[in-house]
């Protein structure tokens, strides 16, 4: 990175040395200089920008004469600093009279046509068109022609309202489309004073990233449906949070207002999400905390519950746990935070003696995971999510990535779109025609049921086959050999070729190995990874927020899995069993066995925010608290752990399960140190060598990283 | 002074549009001449004679052919802008109707002298009977080895032309909008310098592109035949070499007509027939886009670059209007603005807002209803478009109203207070707003 | 290369369609000719189906196809009259009596501008400089232009065109994709 040269230029008097290169705007920003706008963004395309003219600027360069004296030539007209390159000797101006008249009168351009209904707009106290014209604009209008109509509050999609006589054709929900999630659904139709954004034919706007596009409208063109008319921005607080609603983690801002969350926004964050969010976090977040809350601990009498105090509740519970002692058990839910994980370890552990605990509701999720483990090693995903960036390729196995792992399909598109990598995908036959990541990747493979480890084969022969001074052992050509001719050829022969170049990355979905023939298929991964360098950077991904921090904390590496605990809670083999936050008779990969378990099971506690189907068998029901209403950590796909932060307090009585671990800990007699989360997330730090680098102080930037343990052979 | 007809020359002649004919009178020995040179020979050539883009801008045609890489991998694009659509102009649509083969030959010499391998003319969709003329010729030029591999044996010039037909958009004939939609996409312009590359160095498809004119590709052939200084010795120092004039309006014979640059305006006019149904009383020399001139600023105004910048217009893309005293001039320029609503691509602020604006304010005028204000309010709309637009489109809406205003502000005022036309029996059509309602259209 | 896929393209067409993606390093060079050549196969005009099957054809998203087909005037997103007639208004030809040959043709068809006659035959529009202002009224209907058109010969222009099965959307769309298609010398000179 030290190829880049600075350039040196002056805005408003203020000399600068700044990137050649550097969008001027971008440059003033820096120097505390601010540049008005509406279309630019910084992770948009410029040929679609520079349309709105409200950033424009004066500008002069140095011209050398025939006599080699030095003048500074002014520009002729004003020029659009979000897309003017810095370079040596440029000199700009951003207050002049006429800028100020310039921006005077693009703001009355975009208002002649624009409703004016600030008081019953969504953007109303946060727009960029409100604020500007406030700033910038001039008092009045000259404007007494009709105005353009369209049809108000048109449905976009389930989530997304457009209102078009809003818009101001900024072209930035188009671009987000088209550049960063690439379903390009949105495009401009018709053209001049007509122009105006739209789906084809009018279809549902169906993206799965189409909430961004509601937070860079510069106006309330594109509003929410959820959030449509519940609060004006001013009424609402805001707090820093951690999506719990997969496993990338990314960074969010949750607005809420009365215990409720309204809104979900995203929060940048380089390293994760940039600044977006999916729409399975940003619509699902909202009603998936604020609907048909636990209140109360419940215990069961008879048919039904009965709400008692945490005194009783508490009381029925340690009783049984104690008499359980080391045969009771826990099974943790995907959205427990590392703190609450720890402390029921040391309930289990410490407390009980037990060695039963995990996280897992998969079927063959536990076998391949440790299989996995041995192989590649237990967390191989050293580049990180922005590292995606610089692998020259990406290898995705199995997996459907924009679905599953949306900000690492983010990444890998941008990887992409930069040019700086290749997207290759290995998919079963029977995923839709039009995978997300076909539309751009460079090869697909698809190979039929069972068929995974014979399509990896034959990529591995045609790597063989044409890269003769490959190192490999006898093993790896033998099994080479053994294999059937080529599945598809093509698709083998593009893939080989960009893997020959080198190490890269290899991503695999957790449906890859759910068949009966996944040993095979991980074999094959193996030496195909060995056969390219890759052998650190095969991930099998997670899909549950935090089921890296399950992981390294060893949650699941207890002597009874998921399987055996149930099994056990239905022989009486485990008498007493706590689940936290989980709930298997929905979530579990055999749910009748689930059923059959629990029902006969002696003793069962449930915490969770929400009467579950799993806690409607309890014996006591005991409310946790959503990822709002409290604080902690939670361990993203990457191994990043980061912190979200208490907005508003709990309902009711509702605990996190990490304090209900802890005063269980006191009944038991073996009351904890904690006086807090944060005392929890030390000892863990002290205790956890993966977590030894989690220091609380690091956690407000952008989270600290899992340290990588070696394997041991 | 009278036509001096170059390009035109032959224009009559039965067949010229067939090689045959085209090859009996000189054709495609430009072509030949440029093989026997160097390539820099052959731009050192377009350099001596002096010729400029005739596209609109006058832009010096060799520093651009010079501008392209000279080594390297020869991935040129050479595109011919013949999407001639500046109202009043329709040189490029006869040109390449009745002399297709000179624009063929013109565009394989520039291709030769720019080591571009792929061309494609842009030609209007609603020129269909052109771009058939142009087919029969590339055709043509096929089959006698002027085009495709080995050009006339050279073992180094390839060149592929291709016609791509626009669609109904005059935005693109905007060099960077063209090359928009050459690629498939809507017809918006694209960054230029400062902002981006300029196309010489990355143009469509991020190769190397050169886009000119089909009038300034068939000067080419003439300047190789007969040498870069026979060409500049026409036409003045500045601004050598002839021009096609576009004559429309009230003249007795309206038609293209070819003359040394620096031919006296009012000499156009009479070689036109001069004009008819009254006296003369304003003209537009270079296209809508360019400012009005009044009959009284029309004497000694010499019709080149310089002379026509020294009158307070533009020779522009020669599309030289000529109206008679029973011309409404607020009436002609509410259909001028009403023609750059229509073509504004809406890709900007200032045009897409501004141009319908005015054309609505103009509507309001020439309907009776009128405001004084209205005046200085159009006015200081062109100020608020001009220059701040993304590309040229926006200047060249407001340039042609300030001029009318400036020039023809009583006619404005009598509108606003009569209500009514200073032009007597003058009724002004009451219409939609231009093509955009169109059959069936319905939101 | 040509994605295949259900459509109404025939194979005359295809075989247009794959000749004419040739022409660019890039399929989507091949939109616009691609949009002229369904706006023939579907009889003139542009339905939701034809843009789809040109985005399958060319592997690019149907909003962006019809998000470029709306942009431009001479892709038919509604059906036209079978001859639709455009006449110049634009600064030459509205000087010397456009406005009257629409009169003409309005009280000709009994239809006013933007619309279409009841049987379909006709529809009439404005239209921006056709730039043949020499020949000033300047009317295209189709792939012709009309010069020297006038309230007095408008009605001959209809007589004539009245049943034709000349100067159509469909036979305007035929004619700009044979020009656009080169003769056979040509396609294998760089075949
Ligand atoms: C709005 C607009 C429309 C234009 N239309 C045309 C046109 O129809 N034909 C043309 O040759 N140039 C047109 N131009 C000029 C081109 O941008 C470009 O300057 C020209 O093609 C360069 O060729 P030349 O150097 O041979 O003149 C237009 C420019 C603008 C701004
Ligand atoms: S000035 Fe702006 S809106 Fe007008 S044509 Fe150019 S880019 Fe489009
Ligand atoms: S922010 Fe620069 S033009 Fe819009």
């Amino acid at each position: 990175m030290n190829d880049i040269k600075l350039v040196n230029v002056t805005i408003d008097g203020v000399p600068l040395q700044v990137p050649k290169g550097e969008r001027i705007i971008e440059s003033a920003r820096r120097a505390g200089i601010d540049i008005p706008y509406f279309c630019y963004h910084p992770r948009l395309s410029m040929e679609n920008g520079a349309n709105c003219r409200m950033c424009l600027v004066e500008m002069a360069m140095p011209r050398t004469g025939p006599d080699g004296t030095v003048t500074l030539a002014r520009h002729p007209k004003p020029q659009t600093a979000c897309s003017l390159p810095a370079d040596e000797g440029m000199v700009v101006e951003t207050e002049t009279e006429a800028i100020v008249k310039a921006r005077k009168g693009v703001l009355e351009f975009l208002l002649i046509n624009h409703p004016l209904d600030c008081p019953v707009c969504d953007r109303g106290g946060e727009c960029p068109l409100q604020n500007n014209t406030l700033h910038y604009g001039a008092g009045a209008s000259r404007y007494i022609e009709a105005k353009r109509h369209y049809p108000k509050a048109y449905p976009l999609s389930e989530h997304v309202v457009l209102d078009r006589e809003r818009c101001i054709q900024c072209a930035r929900c188009t671009r987000f489309t088209q550049d960063i999630s690439g379903d390009a659904q949105l495009d401009f139709l018709k053209r001049g004073a007509d122009t105006h954004i739209g789906t084809f034919n009018a279809e549902a706007f169906s993206s799965l990233f189409s909430g961004n596009t509601i937070e860079i409208c510069p106006v309330g063109a594109l509003t929410s449906r959820d959030y449509r008319f519940q609060a004006r921005p001013w009424d609402l607080a805001t707090q820093k949070s951690i999506c719990p609603e997969c496993s990338n983690g990314c960074t969010i801002k949750l607005d809420h207002r009365d215990g409720r969350v309204l809104r979900v926004n995203g929060r940048i964050n380089e390293a994760v999400n940039e600044e977006w969010t999916c729409d399975r976090g940003k619509f699902g977040l909202p009603s998936a905390i604020s609907d048909e809350r636990l209140t109360a601990p419940l215990l069961r009498d008879g048919d039904r519950f009965r709400e008692v105090s945490w005194d009783v509740a508490l009381g029925v519970v340690a009783d049984k746990l104690k008499a359980a002692g080391k045969q009771s058990a826990v099974l943790a839910g995907p959205k427990l935070a590392n703190e609450d994980l720890y402390a029921l370890q040391a309930l289990f552990h410490g407390g009980l003696g037990s060695n039963r605990s995990d996280y897992r509701m998969g079927a063959r999720h536990s076998e391949v995971r440790d299989a996995a483990a041995k192989l590649f090693g237990p967390d191989p995903m050293p580049t990180g999510i922005a590292g995606l960036e610089a692998s020259p390729w990406t290898l995705v196995v199995g997996a459907d990535l924009a679905v599953e792992q949306p900000m690492l399909y983010l990444r890998l598109r941008k990887a992409w779109r930069f040019g700086k990598a290749k997207a290759l995908e290995v998919i079963p036959s029977s995923a839709p025609a039009n995978t997300h990541i076909g539309a751009f990747a460079w090869s697909s493979v698809r190979y039929a049921d069972g068929g995974l480890a014979e399509a990896l084969r034959s990529a591995c022969a045609v790597l063989l086959a044409e890269m003769p001074g490959l190192t490999t052992s006898p093993e790896v050509i033998a099994w080479v050999a053994a294999g059937t001719s080529p599945a598809d050829g093509i698709a083998s022969r593009r893939m080989a070729a960009a893997l020959s170049v080198g190490p890269g990355l290899i991503l695999v979905g957790e449906d890859a190995f759910s068949g009966p023939d996944w040993r095979a298929g991980l074999v094959a991964l193996g030496h195909l990874a060995a056969l390219t360098g890759s052998m650190g950077s095969v991930n099998l991904l997670v899909s549950n927020c935090n089921d890296r921090g399950a992981d390294a904390l060893g949650f699941g590496d207890g002597q009874l899995a998921t399987a055996g605990i149930l099994a056990g809670a239905a022989s009486g083999a485990v008498p007493a069993l706590w689940i936290a936050g989980a709930d298997p008779v929905t979530q579990y990969h055999d749910r009748p066995a689930a059923i059959a378990a629990l029902e006969q099971a002696s003793f069962l506690v449930v915490s969770d925010i929400r009467l579950t189907a799993t806690a409607r068998m309890a014996d006591v029901v005991l409310p946790s608290c959503s990822v709002a209403e409290r604080d902690g950590t939670f361990t993203n796909v990457e191994g990043r752990v980061q912190r979200f932060w208490k907005a508003f307090e709990p309902r009711g009585s509702a605990s996190p399960d990490w304090l209900i671990a802890s005063r269980l800990l006191q009944r038991l007699g073996k009351p904890s140190v904690w006086f807090g989360w944060r005392d929890v997330l030390e000892e863990v730090r002290s205790r956890v060598p993966a977590f030894g680098e989690v220091r609380f102080e690091e956690l407000d930037k952008d989270g600290a990283m899992l340290v990588i343990q070696q394997v041991v052979d | 002074m009278a036509e001096l007809q170059v390009l035109l020359q032959h224009r009559n002649v039965p067949g010229i549009d067939g090689i045959d004919v085209y090859e009996s009178h000189g054709g495609y020995a430009g072509l030949r001449a440029a093989l026997g040179k160097e390539r820099q020979g052959v731009i050192d050539e377009v350099k001596a004679s002096g010729l400029r883009g005739r596209g609109g801008a006058g832009f010096p045609t060799w520093i651009k052919w010079n501008g392209l890489p000279k080594s390297g991998p020869a991935q040129h694009y050479l595109l011919c802008n013949a999407d001639e659509g500046e109202p009043g102009t329709f040189k490029d649509r006869e040109l390449l109707l009745k002399l297709p083969h000179m624009v063929v030959e013109g565009m394989a010499i520039a291709a030769y002298a720019t080591r571009s391998t792929n061309g494609f003319a842009y030609v209007r969709g609603e020129f269909v009977e052109s771009a058939a003329q142009l087919r029969k010729a590339i055709d043509q030029a096929y089959r006698r080895g002027y085009l495709g591999r080995n050009i006339l044996g050279h073992s180094d010039f390839c060149f592929d032309l291709h016609i791509h037909t626009g669609a109904g958009s005059y935005e693109c004939g905007e060099e960077t909008a063209l090359m928009s939609s050459l690629m498939g996409e809507r017809g918006q312009p694209r960054l230029k310098p400062p902002h981006g590359p300029l196309p010489v160095v990355s143009g469509v498809w991020g190769s190397p592109t050169l886009i000119n004119n089909v009038e300034t590709y068939a000067c080419v052939p003439h300047i190789l035949t007969h040498g870069g200084a026979w060409y500049a010795a026409m036409g003045t120092q500045r601004s050598p070499g002839t021009k096609i004039f576009s004559v429309s309006g009230h003249v007795a014979r309206p038609g293209n007509y070819e003359v040394e640059l620096g031919t006296p305006l009012t000499e156009l006019i009479e070689l036109a027939g001069g004009v008819v149904g009254g006296a003369l009383k304003a003209v537009i020399p270079g296209g809508s886009s360019v400012p009005i001139l009044p009959a009284e600023k029309c004497a000694g105004v010499t019709l080149d670059y310089e002379g026509c910048q020294a009158a307070g217009t533009m020779l522009g893309s020669g599309g030289f209007m000529v109206f008679n005293d029973k011309t409404d001039i607020v009436a002609l320029m509410r259909r001028t603005a009403q023609f750059y609503a229509h073509e504004s691509c809406g890709k900007c602020t200032p045009c897409r807002e501004g141009t319908r604006w005015m054309s609505r304010v103009l509507d309001r005028i020439t309907s009776g209803a009128g405001r004084m204000e209205d005046i200085d309010l159009l006015l200081s709309i062109c100020d608020q478009i001009d220059g701040r637009s993304y590309c040229p489109l926006g200047d060249a809406a407001s340039w042609p109203i300030r001029a009318g205003i400036r020039n023809f502000r009583h006619e404005f005022e009598h509108w606003v207070r009569h209500g009514s036309s200073p032009i007597s029996g003058f009724v002004p059509p009451v219409r939609s707003h231009g093509p955009a309602s169109v059959p069936g259209r319905q939101e | 290369m040509v994605a295949a896929s259900a459509g109404r393209f025939s194979e005359a067409g295809l075989a247009q369609l794959t000749e004419i993606v040739s022409h660019y390093p890039d399929p989507g060079g091949a939109i616009l000719p691609a949009l002229w050549l369904a706006q023939r196969e579907y009889g003139g005009w542009l339905p939701a189906e034809a843009i789809v099957e040109v985005a399958a054809r060319l592997g690019r998203p149907a909003s962006e196809i019809q998000g470029v087909a709306s942009f431009y005037t001479m892709y038919n997103m509604q059906q036209r009259g079978r001859h639709h007639i455009e006449v110049c208004t634009c600064l030459t030809c509205g000087c010397l009596g456009a406005y009257e040959v629409i009169d003409e043709l309005e009280r000709i068809l009994g239809i006013h501008l933007g619309q279409a006659t009841a049987d379909g035959e006709f529809s009439l529009t404005e239209a921006e400089c056709l730039n043949y202002c020499e020949a000033a009224t300047v009317v295209q209907v189709g792939e012709r232009y009309f010069g020297g058109v006038n309230a007095e010969n408008a009605a001959d222009l209809i007589a004539r065109l009245r049943g034709s099965e000349e100067c159509t959307p469909v036979s305007l769309s035929n004619a700009i994709v044979e020009a656009i298609v080169p003769g056979y010398f040509a396609s294998s000179a760089h075949g």
